[in-house]
């Protein structure tokens, strides 16, 4: 409730988000840890995207890249993950 | 006829020299459930890092209600000096202001002495920010939340350097602006 009265109040509010506390005296790791937020959510390639525009047949190129890229990184995934599986139930398999 | 024979006369033989059989035992006759490995929650990397179990280990590390009041050295929370970083590659800007955001103190690599391409490097960034601490702390600041934004060389830099300079730093917070429908941006640089 207070977070919300204070969202209305102001429309951009310092010091919610993107806000981590120094623990120990240690900037470094709180600056890892900003740095590990931002990227995560996307706000540093956003902010790289926007520096200078993008014509709309690269944002094209781009986003078809980004989709073949999602494809084939879905599917290697898969494969690894089938070959390095650990869990068999018989341990030897085609050994007897 | 006489090939069954054999097999059945060298079967017994077979066996009964080989006193140990490397073959595996049938793992449908021996199968225990404990064979199974547990499930295997990766090893974690530098680089890979889950937040989820970081939030979940460590607490007051992220905002909450009751931190706006929590008091740092005596100050609230809320009236604490800002110290906002303004990084770019080819400058980074440091201002000391109070919490209602008044500027009381501003350096740059500029300033500082460092011109032209040597604005742009941490280095330059890390002694502006010491310069800038020391003299913060004569004015009488000692902790201190800081803002970052943009992105640059002297990011990093310059947060350790206020450290370094003897004042202490309470949160970091990035305040880049971005936006996700932004105003058409400058063309493209040509390379």
């Amino acid at each position: 409730m207070l977070i919300t009265a204070r969202l209305l109040a102001n429309r951009h509010p310092q010091f919610i988000a993107r806000t981590v506390f120094v623990k120990n005296n240690n900037v470094d790791d709180a600056c890892r840890m900003v740095n590990r937020i931002i990227g995560k959510e996307g706000i540093l390639e956003r902010f790289r995207l926007n520096q200078y525009y993008e014509k709309p047949f690269q944002t094209r190129r781009r986003i078809n890249h980004e989709r073949c890229k999602a494809i084939y990184n879905e599917d290697m995934e898969r494969k690894i993950k089938f070959v390095l599986r650990k869990n068999r139930h018989e341990p030897f398999p085609g050994c007897h | 006829m006489l090939n069954v024979l054999r097999k059945t006369l060298q079967s017994p033989i077979i066996s009964i020299q080989r006193l140990f059989n490397t073959s595996p035992i049938l793992s449908t006759q021996k199968f225990d459930i404990k064979r199974i490995p547990l499930d295997d929650e990766g090893v974690q990397g530098e680089k890979i890092v889950d937040l989820d179990s970081v939030i979940k280990s460590k607490q007051n590390l992220f905002p909450t209600l009751e931190s706006d009041d929590t008091l740092f050295d005596g100050i609230p929370y809320k009236s604490l000096p800002i110290c906002n970083i303004r990084v770019t590659h080819n400058n980074t800007i440091i201002t000391l202001t109070d919490a209602a955001g008044t500027v009381k103190l501003i350096k740059s690599c500029g300033i500082e002495g460092f011109k032209n391409t040597k604005k742009g490097t941490n280095i330059a960034a890390q002694t502006t920010a010491i310069s800038l601490a020391t003299k913060a702390i004569d004015r009488g600041f000692k902790t201190v939340r800081v803002k970052v934004r943009g992105l640059g060389p002297g990011r990093l830099a310059s947060v350790k350097g206020l450290q370094m300079g003897g004042l202490e730093i309470v949160s970091v917070t990035d305040n880049t602006h971005v936006s996700w429908n932004p105003p058409r941006p400058r063309k493209a640089r040509r390379l």
